[in-house]
């Protein structure tokens, strides 16, 4: 666990020298196991370096040590009315260098954008422990510049093969004014699929999150009442949306959603479930006691969520293959898989529309575990990418594709159009020891053919 | 929150090193190495100084999980196991407390774990680090017990409490014999209210320790004192140290069996004189303040209205406030047990950062329920050099109320 900087160049340069392979690590809650080793060596655990630097109210950045977590950073801004927006499910606990690593989705994401967006620039330390500055151009608080390559770009969503962040620059914004969450019932997921279209030609600006729960999400969260503030029998499907902003935008923003969700059939769930729920929107309940045999048995599951980027025309299409696929697992293993059903949320930085992070989260019981079941599972998940790219989208919005039956899809599939061969030429060139993080996204072919 | 007990039962069965996990006990672990959230995490005050995940409740549910299936073994745990508060902050916050506890019966319960794996370290001959400091604490404070010519009521020797009564005033040893001034101004308040009430001639030590190390020396114990205040004709028992009040509600039926009478804490008692108009103040008492939550008492046994009720009530006092909730994550840095004597400096360090956010606020005083708390922050604030006072409720009610 390094204290700063000084002390990562001196761990990344003995490793290199040699030839020990370096794993870092931030909260390890990712979903994508970029933060477990494949070949054994020192993992680097950044969370010691948790300060605060600098906050520039006049500019609105702040800068920050990696291992600080955004419910942290954020009570030290509210005195101030600064937020910084960046908001996963693992909000209270993951911390911005991981976020960075991972290329991190904020639920947020469509009115603030998401880490990509929200990073203005970072001090990265290479696999040979030289120390780089990257951002837009070379000013470190510069989000647009017109200056060189976009090599910032290149450090996030690496997933540890390319470097260790040890200090960012984000930005922030004031914080809102007026939150408006709201939870609508519909009659089915291609109702609530129309209306998301229909409230994103509306061109609310505030309008900073729409989650589409489908048919099975919605009996899962059933399963038992303290998971779920009681639904009508009649909710089938619903949708969450959220509003950002100043008051008086808001608040007319509130009036045209209500009228448009109600020309699309939707109905309004009450201010009780949309606060409650929105505030608990953290806590997905994704729990192991939620799990279930077919004879409606508790049986203790694992939480897998697969997620997708695809676009708003293929979503239906997408949500139809992707159950098929599962529950064809979830009867041949009973007791072993079951289907929690979906979730679609939004997608584009800054503008609610076009693109969905679609998932579809499984339960599998690990503790019954075989190899049988293993080989299975790992065939279930590359079929479920190999549907996401045919949809024309991305095997994943949030998490990485370097899990075991993704990698292979991604790399060979999604990426297969030159990006696979770019990238193992860059790992090469920067990492000529193959010491970062060996052995994620297949990147050791880069070492074994002849790569130019 | 007393409902909130554990249903579990194999905290019960010991690890044996080279012996079978008990599988309800791999189960019970492998459901919160299975929580991808994690949000036991930034609320643990060990946690947030060093920031080392070992040191969690996901980090010792998955340490036991990982050990169950051969890799490692217990002895791994002797050092890892005592960086705990036993504050209960990560049970509050955890996904399966939150939303799966009542339902499945299957809330987090990392103090019950983190006791059942100290004593299962003692008991096969692999104490964990610094056992030797608990172990002194534990056989002090037995050493008093023993003694039948020790003297534990020695703080109460000019009060003329009597012995017995309807309504019983716990004093914990450690009140009785080191912050003797909480059970004199209780005392004082309490008999200024009209309340009768009586103490024990010589209760049993009443140590977090001992859940640590030998429960089945802190059942005896608690069995001495359910039996001494059931004899001394005890319907209400008056509980002064939250720490007391968390083992009579939660341990005590656990091992013992249901009260047979209703312990209530010192603040509820308050609140309740204070209701009934009894509770009559002399003179302000002009003070910008804040409160801190007691662990045990916040995340343990839920009481957080009734200090706040009191504090309010005296005239003067100006109460700046921070939520309950918040307080999750605070903590003086004692602990439930021996964690202050383990870890002297994180446990500085913690305490230190709680009076630091204290003086954010631009309070004078950190008002504090409890004496262990007391205790700690005297310590803190005496190598710190920090401006916050620490005052226990009952020193400040007693002067408003002309007791002092």
């Amino acid at each position: 666990m390094p204290g700063s900087r000084d002390e990562v160049v001196e761990i990344v340069r003995i490793a290199n020298r040699h030839n020990i392979p370096i794993v870092p690590r931030a909260a390890g809650s990712g979903l994508a196991d970029g933060a477990v080793p494949l070949r054994r060596g020192i993992v680097v655990d950044i969370k010691r370096m948790c300060e605060i630097l600098e906050i520039d109210e006049e500019n609105m950045t702040v800068t920050v040590q990696p291992g600080i977590n955004m419910l942290e950073l954020n009570k030290v801004l509210a005195p101030l009315d600064l937020f910084y927006p960046d908001d996963p499910a693992s909000y209270p606990v993951s911390v911005i260098g991981g976020r960075i690593g991972a290329g991190g989705w904020s639920l947020l994401g469509a009115g603030y954008g998401h880490v990509p967006d929200l990073v203005i620039s970072m001090e990265v330390v290479l696999p040979t422990g030289e120390v780089i500055q990257v951002g837009g151009g070379g000013g470190k608080k510069i989000r647009k510049s017109s200056v060189g390559f976009r090599l910032k770009d290149l450090f996030i969503g690496h997933q540890g093969t390319l470097g260790i962040t040890t200090e960012a620059t984000l930005d922030l914004v004031p914080r809102p004014e007026a939150e408006f969450p709201a939870f609508f019932a519909y009659d089915s997921l291609a109702d609530a699929h129309r209306n998301a279209y229909q409230l994103s030609r509306t061109g609310l600006r505030t309008l900073s999150g729409m989650v589409m729960f489908d048919e099975r999400k919605v009996e899962f969260l059933r399963r038992d009442d303290e998971a779920w503030i009681p639904l009508p029998e009649d909710v089938r499907a619903a949708m969450a949306v959220v509003c950002y902003g100043a008051e008086v935008e808001v608040e007319a923003a509130k009036n045209r959603i209500f009228e448009v969700v109600e020309a699309g059939g939707g109905r309004y769930l009450g201010t009780e479930l949309s606060e409650g729920d929105w505030a608990a929107r953290h806590d997905r309940y994704h729990l192991s006691h939620h799990g279930r045999r077919s004879d409606g048995q508790v049986v203790p599951l694992s939480w897998h969520c697969e997620d997708a980027a695809i676009n708003h025309s293929a979503l239906l299409f997408v949500n139809k293959r992707w159950h098929e696929l599962v529950n064809s697992y979830v009867e041949r293993y009973d007791g072993m898989f079951d289907n929690w059903g979906m979730f679609m949320y939004v997608n584009n930085p800054f503008k609610p529309w076009g693109d969905y992070l679609t998932e579809i989260d499984i339960g599998i019981n690990e503790l019954d575990m075989t190899p049988e079941v293993w080989a299975a599972w790992i065939e279930l998940k590359s079929e479920i990418a190999k549907v996401a790219v045919e949809a024309g989208g991305s095997i994943s919005a949030c998490h990485g594709g370097t899990r075991e039956g993704d990698v292979e899809v991604a790399c060979r599939v999604e990426l297969a159009g030159g990006q696979f061969k770019l990238m193992k030429q860059i790992k090469r060139m920067l990492d000529p020891n193959n010491i970062m993080n060996p052995g994620k996204y297949l990147l050791d072919e880069a070492y074994e053919e002849e790569v130019k | 929150m007393t409902e909130q007990l554990s249903h579990k039962t194999f905290y019960g069965e010991a690890i044996e090193p080279g012996k079978p996990f008990s599988p309800a006990l791999v189960r019970d672990c492998y459901s919160v190495f299975a929580c991808r959230h994690k949000f036991c995490r930034e609320v643990c005050p060990v946690y947030q100084q060093g920031r080392n995940e070992a040191n969690t409740a996901y980090g010792f549910h998955t340490a036991i999980l990982v050990i169950s299936k051969g890799i490692g073994e217990l002895a791994d745990m002797r050092g890892t196991i005592t960086n705990c508060l036993e504050c209960g902050a990560c049970e509050l916050r955890c996904p399966n407390t939150l939303y799966g506890g009542d339902f499945y019966r299957a809330t987090t319960t990392n103090i019950d774990l983190v006791r059942k794996v100290r004593r299962d370290l003692v008991a096969a001959g692999i104490p964990f680090e610094g056992y030797e400091e608990v172990k002194s604490v534990v056989d002090t404070d037995v050493g008093y017990f023993d003694d039948a010519s020790e003297d534990i009521t020695r703080w109460a020797a000019d009060l003329d409490l009597p012995r017995s009564g309807e309504t019983m005033l716990f004093v914990d040893y450690f009140d009785a014999l080191q912050t003797t001034e909480v059970p004199r101004l209780a005392a004082k308040i309490l008999q200024a209210a009209g309340v009768s009430f009586g103490i024990l001639d010589h209760p049993a030590p009443s140590l977090g320790e001992l859940l640590d190390t030998d429960l089945e020396a802190f059942i005896r114990y608690a069995r001495h004192n359910v039996d001494e205040l059931k004899k001394a004709g005890a319907k209400r028992v008056i509980v002064l140290n939250p720490h007391d009040y968390s083992y009579l509600t939660r341990d005590y039926p656990a091992h013992v069996g249901e009260l047979p009478f209703e312990a209530v804490f010192i603040t509820d008692e308050l609140e309740r004189l204070l209701d009934e108009g009894k509770l009559n103040f002399q003179r302000e008492e002009k003070s910008r303040v804040s409160y801190h939550d007691p662990c045990t008492l916040n995340k343990i046994c839920g009481i957080t209205d009734s200090p706040r009720k009191v504090l309010a009530a005296i005239p003067g006092v100006e109460l700046v406030d921070v939520d309950p909730v918040t307080q999750w994550s605070y903590c003086c840095g004692n602990g439930n047990a021996s964690y202050r004597q383990i870890h002297p400096e994180t446990s500085y360090r913690i305490g230190a950062n709680r009076l630091r956010q204290a003086a954010d606020l631009g309070v004078e005083q950190l008002i504090v329920a409890c004496p262990r708390c007391k205790d700690q922050f005297t310590d803190v604030k005496a190598r710190s050099g920090s401006p916050i006072e620490p005052t226990h409720i009952l020193e400040l009610l007693a002067r408003a109320m002309g007791l002092d």
